[in-house]
């Protein structure tokens, strides 16, 4: 297993290249790297928390987006069948171009989905509460106790259509849903409840209860105040540019320290403790070669199919760098040190 | 250890105390098991010893509570997590992580016990509970023994000196119960850890307890040595049940006490065994497969149900029988074989037209409750059948039956379980189906609303309805049922008269294993034999 942060980055990574590359056949490269990095490194983990599968995402977003786009779209050479104009939005030529960058964006909304998704599988949810600042500890359980809820609420909507179906209730309208809703509903809120009680009984939140001092608080306003009022001027006040930088700097010098001086007083002891090994610096290594091949080569990462569909250009060199990211799925897994 | 004087107990907006001057004492080691109707306040008992009544629910609490010497009223329980653990109900409601490991780590962690005996401390847990095998599994994907095995070993990390239960084994199959209450039973006797548990089913338990306490909705509480205390309560298993009709001294406990009676008492009397006499096939199934996604869950399964017959079906966690019932009301298509009633075939028809003639009760009733009144509940499913103008059985009848009429315009989230399942039966029941089919009826009610229940499909029976019921209870079976179908791994291992569980190892009733060479199963037919001119002890 990687540091979390590992993959915190290999996944930002990926969001900032796909956000970039618009050339498909990156698009493919950075898609099947995803899947691959994915079937290897995500652990046989019972119970996946992602409804939809990758491939499922693209069988449905390609279709879609690329549809979506050649009937707005009237750019383009290649005019595949003309609609006819008096019809409102559609009305128009639909173009193999329009329809080529709309596949594009959904090959590329795929991508963004897969790399959740495999960052979702690969992090057990106690590095997601580790991912969280120290002084959000406790947000951060709760939040990762969001996240174990969805599929337990799947499956009682299953059960509860079920136990509706039997008494012969059919959904045709919106108000056929209150018998599904209702129950759903109380169901929720009991297991919410019988949650806190056993979290409470086992200690949860014993040693935070000292709350923070007054003095923290302070700071934190201050510090907010400081970053949105420089933020501001940097906008609004083009003569005083680098005074509303300083500020907003100092601000953030300032929110940073607070946070610190909390996560310090938040008492609490972290089980697994690892140690940064030689495969975190190396996946680490191959996501910063992937950004920086992305953020020097931006140009050649994007690719326009107008106004004539041409074949993108692909240079290996580039292809190479993205796989980069790859990185994860070839490194050796040990077993787990545990202290 | 524990001492409690006067306590009394009334939650926010009840207008009635939950707990009225309950005075007790438990010493240090000993195995407790708090019994009582349902809504008698085992479980708020329990609540008030770690500090969640009234923290966390409010309320107004009177007199004093000494917990290895705390009050938890005035430390709350954050402070009493570290000296008593608390194991729920439903194993799956207490999981915060995804793995069995981080799962017993988390309250450590929350206590900020320092890495290295925390590491110790987990894996002392992980032995004890005999979970080292699985501790990098998600909890989820656990069997029901297993994961209530996790929220034992979760609770036991902070080293608490009393572990309290809150009817931990009311969702598992008899199997898995035994797991659970075996790894209690070594816990209490290897560490000295008091234990607190409350459970319905007093015959899983008494075996291996030191104290019985008995709460009654309205008389002071009993507590003493488990003989003591059964002589003066009416919830007893058929063991006490039989014991206590012939008299036998010191009351046995044990199948093994009770078999040093039985010897002596049994003759040779031979109980009668009824020949079923089906009416009319109501329900036929016939060569029945079904498949999740291709990993069989049914195999070729046949069997029928007469008019007016009660079959239960019965087998482990898994064996295929919710999947059987899904799969006769249409809710799963089945992939060969099928499902004719009354002769006609049901293939093709929606749920919906099945269940205008079967009533299906799902296994956890509240899913079916949503709307204002209890016989709101009843009109609902008249409605959705379009039947609302020409009801086939009056709702007022039907709710008078069930013993609610008095609840007809109470709210039915508010009542307790047992009426609420009723309700849920009322729900189902409403459309006069010919043919009943029950997943696990009787999970978590108690004796009292347990006899009601069998009494009410006693008087459909009567009236011709076919009843198939899943299950895993063994006494109700052998009360209630006249014939099994034993199903494993999707496939019909028997199907014969109740006679047959006498002799299995896995269901036996507590008679049959009292008198294993007689056919015996449940108390009346063993008085009946024994001595014939007894009254019955309890009309069902």
């Amino acid at each position: 297993m990687l540091d979390a942060r590992v993959w915190l980055l290999w996944a930002l990574s990926l969001l900032l290249i796909a956000s970039y590359a618009r050339n498909p056949l990156y698009g493919i490269v950075l898609l099947l790297t995803t899947l691959v990095v994915g079937s290897v490194c995500a652990p046989d983990r019972e119970g996946p928390r992602m409804p939809l599968s990758p491939l499922r995402f693209a069988l449905i977003a390609i279709p879609l987006a690329a549809l979506f786009n050649a009937l707005t779209v009237r750019l383009g050479e290649t005019v595949l069948l003309q609609l006819p104009t008096w019809l409102p939005l559609v009305g128009g030529p639909v173009t193999g171009e329009g329809l080529v960058f709309g596949a594009t964006n959904g090959l590329i909304l795929t991508v963004i989905f897969s790399s959740f998704a495999v960052f979702n599988r690969v992090i057990p949810v106690r590095d997601l509460i580790k991912l969280t600042p120290r002084a959000f500890h406790e947000s951060g359980v709760v939040l990762s106790i969001a996240l174990t809820f969805i599929p337990q609420t799947t499956r009682s909507l299953q059960r509860i259509r079920e136990a509706q179906a039997v008494r012969g209730h059919r959904v045709r309208g919106l108000r056929d849903w209150l018998p599904i809703i209702v129950p759903l509903l109380v169901s929720g809120l009991e297991r919410a409840i019988g949650l806190a009680e056993a979290m409470v009984a086992r200690g949860y939140g014993a040693v935070a209860d000292a709350g923070q001092p007054v003095r923290n608080q302070l700071f934190l306003a201050l510090g907010l105040l400081a970053l949105l009022g420089g933020w501001l001027g940097y906008l609004f006040m083009p003569a005083q540019r680098g005074i509303a930088a300083g500020f907003a700097l100092a601000g953030a010098v300032l929110l940073v320290a607070v946070l610190w001086l909390a996560g310090r007083s938040t008492v609490h002891s972290v089980y697994r403790q690892r140690r940064w090994r030689v495969q975190d610096t190396l996946a680490l290594g191959g996501c910063t070669l992937a950004l920086a091949v992305a953020l020097t080569q931006r140009g050649a990462l994007y690719y326009a199919p107008y106004p004539r569909l041409a074949w993108p250009a692909f240079d290996p060199l580039i292809g190479l760098g993205l796989l980069g990211l790859l990185l994860p799925a070839f490194l050796p897994l040990d077993e787990e040190e545990r202290l | 250890m524990i001492h409690l004087e006067q306590l009394s107990y009334t939650y926010p907006d009840a207008d009635r105390p939950a707990l009225s001057a309950v005075t007790l004492d438990i010493a240090e080691g000993e195995f407790v098991l708090v019994a009582g109707a349902s809504g008698a306040g085992k479980s708020t008992l329990l609540r008030c010893l770690n500090g969640l009544v009234p923290h966390f629910s409010g309320g107004a609490l009177g007199g004093r509570i000494n917990v290895a010497g705390y009050d938890p009223v005035a430390a709350g329980p954050h402070i009493l997590s570290r000296v008593v653990g608390f194991v729920f109900q439903d194993p799956e409601a207490q999981f915060v992580l995804d793995q069995v490991e981080d799962e017993i780590a988390f309250a450590l962690e929350n206590a900020a016990v320092p890495p290295a005996e925390m590491r110790l401390r987990v894996e002392e847990v992980l032995h004890l509970l005999d979970l080292t095998a699985l501790r990098d599994r998600s909890p989820e994907a656990l069997s029901g023994g297993e994961k209530q095995r996790v929220a034992i070993a979760a609770a036991l990390a902070l080293r608490p000196r009393i572990l309290m239960l809150d009817e931990p084994t009311s969702q598992l199959d008899p199997q898995s119960a035994e797991e659970v209450l075996h790894a209690l039973v070594r816990l209490n006797q290897d560490l000295g850890l008091t234990v607190i548990l409350v459970e319905q089913r007093l015959e899983r338990v008494l075996p291996y307890i030191d104290r019985l306490i008995y709460l009654p909705t309205d008389a002071p509480v009993i507590s003493g040595p488990p003989r003591e205390v059964l002589r003066q309560i009416p919830l007893t298993p058929p063991l006490i049940t039989l014991g206590k009709a012939l008299g036998w001294e010191p009351l046995p406990l044990t199948i093994k006490e009770g078999r040093a009676f039985a010897r002596q008492a049994a003759l040779s009397a031979e109980v009668r065994v009824c020949p079923p006499d089906p009416g009319e096939e109501a329900l036929r199934v016939d060569t029945l497969s079904f498949a999740y996604n291709g990993a069989a869950a049914l195999n070729e399964v046949s069997l029928s149900v007469g008019d007016g017959e009660l079959v239960a079906l019965m087998g482990r966690n898994g064996s295929g029988k919710t999947t059987l019932l899904k799969c006769i009301v249409g809710l799963l298509r089945p992939g060969q074989g099928d499902v004719r009633l009354s002769g006609q075939s049901l293939k093709g028809q929606t749920t919906a037209e099945i269940c205008r003639k079967v009533g299906y009760l799902p296994q956890t009733p509240d899913d079916l409750l949503f709307a204002d009144t209890v016989a709101d509940e009843l009109s609902v499913t008249l409605r959705n059948h379009g039947l609302l103008g020409r009801p086939p059985i009056g709702v007022s009848d039907l709710l008078t039956r069930l013993g609610l009429e008095g609840q007809r315009t109470r709210y039915p989230r508010d009542l307790s379980v047992g009426q609420r399942q009723r309700v849920a039966l009322g729900a189902i029941t409403v459309t006069r189906p010919r043919l009943l089919l029950l997943d696990e009826p009787t999970r978590g009610l108690d004796y009292q609303a347990k006899r009601d229940l069998v009494r009410l499909l006693r008087e459909w029976q009567a009236e011709g309805t076919a009843i198939l019921l899943v299950t895993h209870d063994v006494e109700l079976v052998a009360e209630a049922a006249e014939r099994v179908v034993l199903l494993s791994g999707g496939q019909i291992v028997a199907d014969a008269t109740p006679q047959v569980l006498a002799s299995s190892p896995l269901f036996a009733p507590q008679i049959a294993r009292l008198f294993p060479s007689h056919r015996w199963l449940t108390v009346d037919d063993a008085l009946s034999a024994l001595c014939p001119e007894a009254p019955a002890p309890h009309e069902t």
